[in-house]
């Protein structure tokens, strides 16, 4: 027989106004299993934890029932409360008689009030019945950590886990780290060089000794779960012995055969052998095997005759690495949206309609035109430019519906580095709104407009075409109502920043969520920012949604905090509401397997002595189960059942109803 | 057709590729068919396949007959209705297309009633799933036996079952309460219905499970309401209206009616139809984020 | 049965399996912000609407409610993801049964209430009260025999 004590709350009057709360203590006396019932002043004061731990104590209560306010208020301090009276937690259940009874019905007579707070306290006495003590779950955790994209986020992240003393494996898709940000010429609003700012975080992460950097590499698989991960990495073959490597240059300068710059975009060519830009890091080349004659055809051959300590290696193949680690920090950045869907523009057909990022390139000094602006088809300095925004953005029908927040501030900032360097010049804006929140950022626009004479226009292009060498637009000015005509020597889209086009492919595979553009989903929204559903992997930066360079580096450090306090504790603790398998019924059916958010089930395989499978079933993994019972809900012979909320405990509690 | 499908089967097992052919043949008075079990290339003969080979064969390639997968890996002689039922255990793991030899007869309708048979098949004398058949020429199949066949499913089905779900859509609340009442009370918990279900494989069904104990086993009506509805929950999605349960009941519990009118739920609903497609995930376990939803307030 | 129905003081009893994140939290703020609501409903907290079988609801009518009620975090909110896509597509189904055995629609109801919702879960207790209050005592299921 179980012996139950329930304790009922007055909460000073707030349960006791419309709650007889010693009728209710007096009703519960009565039911089999319940030794000990009280109505008390307020149960969570301390003097309340005292009496009931003496009475745990006292009575040897198996059990304890709190009827009082919201779970979601104080189950968490009378659990804490029987465990210090050596009961286990999870044989303590409240029942909700404040916020979902006595504050809702305001019967003074109590006649209301006392019915339902007897009711649904005897529905949590049954259901404490059936309920089983649980214990915290404790595991291991590797403490190291891996970092998905070496852009300014992920670069970042992984500094500020390295210097807390963490490893950190930072995996790179392109052959250098820097992402996007390594092709900006100079950052709003405060105008510094983006590569003066981004080189020296890029070669401080070369040279961490806690960071292993695995440029030209893609994570392929992941298993495991939060403080157990394993991950597969494919570090494409380079064709290059980065061992032997030491960046000489010997090899790009010799190559004959060029191909169109990826870094660049398509502003200039590269060789075939190349590092993305000067400043890469590491410096050690790839060669595009798709464009190299030696390995399609196996005539050339010049930069492996030029290498000095002989690091080219044709024969190089894709390896793939496995690597443990405890976390995950995914910072995989954006791209823009193809400026092609949008033809009124004329990208694609027209050479002087550029992207806001090959602006960025024509702007850097480092840039294929060493920093002067000059017109893609004939060389010539532009003498009228037009930057047109919301391209894409904030158009549902072609493009998408959200605001890509950051193309207002550079469009502010590419006005002025025109200005800048062609002093006759003028620039026009076609705008929607001009959305510059953050600290220095309106003075940055009214600087554009005021100080350097960018002219705005309130209005949306029509139709972009090219005449006499000349690039007309026209649109309209909705301010005064009228139609414009400009004849534009280039013209710039402020287009959509959108995920990287394997973005949903790799959430799919890490677990994650994504919303319907395919830009991750935090777990919430405000208050947990960089954490994702699936415990242990954390964002950062872009592939969250637009954003800018200090929200990526904010995000970033925030990760990591986030990795270094979860990687403080010695075993990592959680909450025992897990589904198990009565494995001898399980029908292999995989229902459950299916219908898991969390690839929390796995299949299990029975060997016989010879080692033959005979049979399989279902297997839950502790580590990555969030207690939701879908799984339950799906089996069909009910041979899933959720701790804390197992079948027994919800039919007991409807039986008492 | 006889002639090639005994053919098949004998080649089948005197290559030893089966241990086992799951066929038809007659009863000692030749009056009905039974399931027959043959492991010898010479009992190939005893296989026969006519309008009254009615029973759905699959069930005996699921997990509740441990005896018969010990034979070895099966052949079974099934119509395109038999198909889909293995086509949902592949889907859900009970078997993987490797696993089993499938003899795909053509057939042109059977007939429930031998009594009725003369040799002559009628559309009169056919259930109503044969009327609406999409796979007389058996869709998923290693080998298919037997003249091909001519025939196009009306476009919207037809027969008892349809008229009967529409009757029963008309009916207030009360009327479809007292409908199902009067058939549900004449249960007597049997099983015979799960037992015959190749889709009824659970290891223990949920009627055997104690701890709780969801559904009262004894015959009163509350219990037997609990019991049809869970199965058909438990079958919606997967049923593939192959008739068994209601062939088997003894009380003649109209469960077509029921499982059809999940049948078109599901389809409606979810576009889902099953049995035609072994790597499709039966669709109460997956989700569509623009499910419909109108009946959510 | 008539005379039961116009009863004094018959008060319909009625069961709602809500998720811990959404609903839960919904019926909580109601308490918080001291509306008021009818007293008839009885919750039972689950971690998910993903975790609510239609036995749960069976049980329900079983035990003696007059109507039953379902309800969790909107679509796209899911604490837990895909729990309540997972329930939706369930309770589809299992609504057209339950529609098609008889029971009345009025006693089985599905909603999506979230934590801030305070007053629709307030309206939607009253409203399927009043509307159960109606119906009368569900008698018919009450009343099988066992």
């Amino acid at each position: 027989m179980p012996r139950i004590g329930v304790f009922v709350c007055q909460c000073g009057n707030n349960i006791e106004s419309t709650v007889d709360t010693r009728k209710v203590a007096e009703e519960m006396k009565d039911l089999p299993g319940v030794v000990f019932t009280c109505s008390y002043k307020f149960m969570c004061s301390s003097p309340g934890q005292e009496m009931l731990k003496e009475m745990i104590k006292k009575h040897d209560l198996d059990g304890v029932v709190v009827s009082a306010c919201s779970p979601h208020m104080h189950e968490a301090t009378f659990r804490k409360a029987c465990e210090k009276a050596g009961l286990n937690p999870y044989r303590c259940e409240i029942t909700n008689i404040r916020e979902q009874c006595s504050w809702v019905h305001p019967d003074k007579t109590k006649k209301t009030g006392t019915l339902k707070s007897m009711d649904l306290t005897r529905m949590t006495i049954e259901r404490l019945k059936r309920n089983r003590p649980l214990k915290t779950i404790s595991m291991s955790v590797t403490r190291r950590a891996l970092v998905i994209g070496g852009g300014i986020a992920g670069i970042q992240a992984a500094l500020d886990m390295a210097e807390g003393g963490i490893e950190v494996i930072l995996v790179e898709k392109e052959p250098s780290i820097g992402g996007n940000m390594a092709r900006l010429s100079e950052t709003f609003p405060t105008m510094d060089c983006s590569q003066c700012i981004l080189t020296p975080k890029m070669v401080e992460a070369e040279l961490n000794e806690n960071i292993k950097l695995y440029t030209y590499s893609e994570v392929e698989k992941v298993d495991g779960y939060i403080g157990n991960f394993t991950v597969t990495i494919r570090k494409k073959a380079r064709y290059v012995k980065e061992e032997l490597c030491t960046g000489c240059g010997e090899c790009w300068e010799k190559c004959p055969y060029k191909a169109e710059s990826e870094f660049e975009m398509e502003l200039k060519e590269r060789k075939v052998i190349y590092t993305p830009f000067p400043q890469s890091v590491p410096n050690i080349p790839v060669i595009d095997a798709p464009d190299c004659v030696m390995i399609q055809k196996g005539k050339c051959g010049v930069c492996a005759k030029v290498c000095g300590p002989k690091a080219i290696d044709f024969e190089q193949k894709d390896e793939f690495i496995e690597e443990k680690i405890g976390a995950i920090v995914v910072a995989t950045g954006y791209e823009l949206m193809p400026n092609e869907r949008f033809g009124e523009y004329g990208y694609g057909k027209i050479k002087d309609v550029i992207s806001g990022l090959q602006f960025e390139r024509l702007a850097s000094s480092s840039g294929p035109t060493g920093g002067r602006i000059v017109r893609p088809s004939d060389g010539k300095e532009p003498e009228t430019v037009v930057f047109i925004q919301c391209v894409g953005s904030r158009d549902e029908k072609k493009g998408v519906a959200y605001c890509s927040k950051v193309c207002c501030m550079y469009t502010a900032k590419h006005t002025m580095l025109y200005k800048h360097k062609v002093h006759h010049g003028q620039a026009y804006v076609f705008y929607m709104d001009i959305r510059s929140g953050g600290k220095r950022y309106e003075e940055f626009v009214r600087r554009a407009i005021e100080h350097d004479g960018a002219m705005y226009l309130r209005g949306r292009v029509s139709r972009v075409y090219e005449k006499d060498g000349k690039v007309i637009v026209q649109g309209a000015d909705t301010l005064s109502g009228t139609q414009v005509e400009i004849e534009a020597d280039m013209v710039v889209l402020a287009t959509a920043m959108v995920p990287r086009g394997s973005a949903v492919e790799l959430a799919q595979r890490l677990g994650i969520g994504y919303d319907k553009y395919g830009f991750y989903n935090e777990y919430h929204p405000k208050l947990r920012p960089v954490e994702t559903v699936n415990a242990g992997i954390y964002l950062a930066g872009t592939c969250i949604g637009p954003m800018d360079i200090p929200d990526s580096v904010s995000m970033g450090s925030a990760a990591a905090s986030k990795v270094l306090s979860l990687f403080a504790k010695e075993k990592l603790a959680r909450e025992p509401i897990v589904a198990h398998v009565d494995t001898p019924v399980c029908n292999a059916c995989w229902d459950c397997l299916t219908a898991c958010p969390y690839k929390a089930i796995e299949k299990e395989g029975i060997r016989d002595r010879e080692g033959n499978i005979v049979r399989w079933h279902a297997k839950v993994n502790e580590g990555v189960c969030q207690g939701c019972g879908v799984c339950v809900a799906a089996c069909r012979s009910k041979c899933i059942d959720l701790a804390g909320y197992r079948d027994e405990e919800v039919f007991a509690a409807i039986n008492a109803f | 057709m006889e002639k090639e499908l005994r053919e098949r089967a004998r080649e089948l097992l005197e290559s030893g590729e089966v241990g086992v052919v799951i066929g038809y043949g007659w009863n000692r008075r030749k009056r009905r068919t039974t399931p027959v079990f043959i492991r010898k290339p010479e009992e190939a003969e005893r296989l026969v396949f006519n309008p009254l080979c009615v029973n759905n064969l699959s069930v005996y390639l699921t997990r509740k007959y441990p005896d018969i997968q010990k034979l070895g890996r099966a052949a079974i002689v099934a119509k395109g209705c038999d198909i889909k039922n293995i086509v949902v255990l592949m889907a859900e793991g009970q078997l993987k297309r490797d696993d089993v030899y499938i003899i795909g007869v053509r057939c042109n309708g059977v007939v429930y009633r031998q009594e009725l048979w003369q040799g002559e098949l009628r559309p009169e004398i056919m259930p109503v799933k044969c009327h609406n058949c999409d796979v007389r020429e058996p869709h998923v199949a290693d080998t298919v036996v037997g003249e091909p066949v001519l025939f196009t499913p009306p476009e919207e089905p037809v027969g008892m079952v349809f008229d009967k779900i529409r009757e029963i859509d008309a009916m207030s609340p009360e009327e479809r309460w007292q409908f199902w009442m009067d058939h549900f009370s004449r249960c007597i918990k049997c099983y015979a219905c799960r037992q015959v279900c190749s889709l009824c494989y659970c290891e223990r069904c949920i009627t055997e499970k104690n701890m709780p104990q969801w559904i009262e086993t004894s015959a009163h009506p509350r219990g037997n309401l609990a019991w049809n509805l869970i199965r058909a929950m438990h079958l919606a999605g997967r049923c593939t209206f192959c008739g068994e349960c209601e062939r088997a009941c003894p009380v003649n519990i109209p469960l077509n009616i029921i499982n059809q009118k999940l049948v078109l739920v599901v389809k409606d609903a979810f576009e889902h139809r099953s049995g035609y497609d072994p790597d499709t995930h039966p669709p109460l376990i997956v989700y569509d984020t623009e499910d419909k939803e109108d009946f959510i307030k | 049965m008539e005379d039961k129905k116009t009863e004094e003081g018959w008060e319909p009893k009625i069961m709602a399996f809500v998720c811990n994140w959404c609903t839960y939290a919904g019926a909580d703020l109601a308490g918080t912000s001291r509306m008021h609501y009818s007293p008839n409903v009885r919750i039972v907290k689950l971690p998910c609407t993903g975790r609510i079988d239609p036995l749960f609801v069976i049980k329900a009518f079983e035990n003696g409610a007059d109507g039953v009620l379902v309800s969790g975090c909107h679509p796209g909110d899911c604490h837990y993801t895909s729990g309540n896509y997972h329930a939706r597509r369930r309770w589809i189904v299992f609504k057209s049964l339950m529609d098609f055995v008889g029971i009345h629609p009025g006693r089985l109801h599905f909603s999506w209430v979230s934590a801030s919702e305070a007053i629709k879960w307030v309206d939607l207790i009253d409203r399927i009260t009043e509307e159960i209050k109606k119906l009368g005592p569900f008698m018919e299921y009450r009343g099988l025999k066992k």
